[in-house]
């Protein structure tokens, strides 16, 4: 309990010494970890808005006339990239045009005998698995036609994959950089103590006792930023839901909720993490080679 | 706590040989000084005890701890129970007497009130009651030695090591260090000194060692300063 007093008051001293520095450190941790929070949400709309879509979308496999389409379930039951699949009759698919014409329905009992075939609708887990789905599909001499959204659907599965990627190595990115400069930032603080540190190695502190101020300090450091990172991304994200709402209604993206509550704590925890592995590091490493016996 | 050497030898890089293949035995309790010219391996001899030094060859040994096989965890908890009053005392300038006696304590994860006494008792002790409210910069030399002396023993050492402990010190200041150390000693404490001071090594007269370019040249009961060739 005195270690852990110690080990606060000495943190408070710390971060007081170079007050400077400090700041400094927690405004670019701040910042990197912004940039960082922000191409997450970014990337997590994406997802969010593509599953949206994907859920939606819809792949028509159309029979040839009289062709029942037993052999084409039989088919995609198999394929465990299929969620679901729902083959509609002539009658079933009149209905529905007569439903879709509204006050022109009438119209269809003119043709006479119908002239819908067998269609089979199949939704897929993931865009990327229509493609090769419908490639199979096409080959089935019963098949008339296969209807998708071919464009729409390359297109959000490389706008997914680009921004995984992208947010993938901004992420990268920004943890190195924190990290460094957070480093960096308890080296100074070290070598400022560095005496002081000699001193209590020879009377017999143990390296813990010594570490646990520089690693508050750099915990503190890594929290801060991203609780500061956190509150810009909250006001900035309010700000462009807003503006999305308004803009764009149509588009679906993350509103408030467990969701970004979930975030910001993952956020919090990353800073507090980073700065508690770096000042570690940083300690540790001054305090292996300060007890080295010569 | 005793201290035994066997056959230490201590080379620095490229080729300085500062110790060499010394044997040495000091019991529990006892007072040693240790003598010799500058360079004759004084300083080294006590940093190997207090292990920032290791042997190039040889074994040395403090109670039941080998310091060839000692461990970094082990190492922290060795050097609680042995005191050290460095040479240029390596106090902490920014700190005052009492927070400079005081950190030591605090190091150890003492509760701060045991802290706060027995941080009074030493600096009572070593005679800066008054001063200990003043950093290390406003004191004298003397008072700076005895801050070094109290930081040392604050912990109650089983062993002390003081090197040049009144070096630069005028006589009587020297003589009030002595007093101090032999009353350490008093307590059971074995203490090893290296000085220079030949009045005082004469004047309290104490098992002496010296050492001549990293030998052992001389192992006397209640040796005198200078060789008086009555061994």
């Amino acid at each position: 309990m005195a270690s852990f007093k110690y080990a606060l008051r000495d943190t408070a001293r710390l971060i007081f010494r170079h007050w400077g520095l400090s700041v400094l450190t927690l405004i670019t941790a701040a910042s990197v970890l912004y940039i960082l929070g922000f191409t997450a949400l970014f990337s997590l709309n994406v997802r969010h808005v593509v599953s949206r879509i994907e859920g939606g979308l819809v792949v028509q496999v159309y029979m040839k006339k009289d062709e029942k389409p037993g052999v084409v379930l039989e088919a995609v039951k198999e394929n465990p990239t299929v969620r679901s699949v729902r083959a509609i009759s002539p009658e079933e698919a009149l209905d529905r045009l007569r439903a879709k014409l509204g006050n022109q329905a009438r119209a269809v009992t003119l043709i006479g005998e119908n002239p819908l075939p067998w269609s089979v609708e199949i939704q897929v887990h993931r865009v990327e698995h229509i493609t090769p789905l419908v490639r199979d599909l096409v080959v089935f001499p019963a098949v008339e036609e296969v209807i998708y959204s071919g464009r729409l659907v390359e297109r959000l599965s490389a706008i997914s994959r680009a921004s995984s990627t992208v947010s993938g190595g901004i992420l990268i990115m920004a943890v190195v950089i924190s990290a460094m400069v957070i480093f960096n930032t308890i080296r100074i603080a070290i070598y400022s103590r560095k005496e002081e540190i000699e001193v209590m190695l020879l009377i017999g502190a143990t390296r813990t006792y010594i570490s646990l101020p520089f690693v508050f300090q750099g915990m503190f450091l890594g929290a801060g930023g991203a609780l500061l990172a956190a509150a810009g991304l909250w006001g900035t994200y309010s700000s462009a839901v807003n503006a999305v709402r308004s803009a764009l209604a149509f588009l679906d993206i993350i509103e408030g909720g467990h969701i970004l509550y979930r975030f910001f704590l993952l956020l919090f925890a990353t800073g507090a993490t980073m700065g508690w592995m770096c000042s570690w590091l940083a300690v540790n490493r001054f305090t292996s080679r300060a007890m080295r016996p010569r | 706590m005793d201290i035994r050497l066997a056959g230490v030898t201590k080379v620095f890089e490229p080729d300085i040989v500062a110790l060499e293949d010394v044997y040495l035995s000091i019991d529990q309790g006892e007072f040693v000084y240790l003598v010799g010219t500058t360079g004759s391996g004084k300083t080294t001899l006590l940093r190997l005890i207090s292990r920032e030094y290791l042997p190039t060859r040889g074994q040395i040994t403090v109670g039941d701890v080998n310091l060839r096989k000692i461990g970094r965890n082990r190492l922290s908890f060795y050097r609680r129970d042995v005191g050290v009053v460095f040479q240029d005392y390596k106090l902490l300038p920014n700190l005052t007497v009492f927070e400079n006696v005081a950190f030591v304590l605090e190091a150890m994860g003492i509760p701060s009130r045991i802290v706060q006494n027995r941080a009074n008792e030493v600096i009572d002790q070593v005679g800066l009651w008054r001063r200990r409210f003043l950093k290390p910069p406003q004191l004298s030399g003397g008072e700076q030695q005895r801050v070094a002396i109290a930081r040392a023993m604050a912990n109650s050492p089983s062993v002390f090591l003081a090197d040049e402990p009144t070096g630069n010190l005028d006589v009587r200041t020297s003589e009030e260090i002595m007093r101090l150390l032999l009353s350490i000693n008093a307590a059971g404490t074995t203490v090893l000194v290296a000085t220079h001071d030949q009045y005082l090594v004469d004047a309290y007269r104490q098992r002496l060692v010296e050492l001549h370019n990293g030998r052992l040249k001389r192992d006397e009961k209640r040796g005198r300063y200078f060789f008086d060739g009555e061994l």
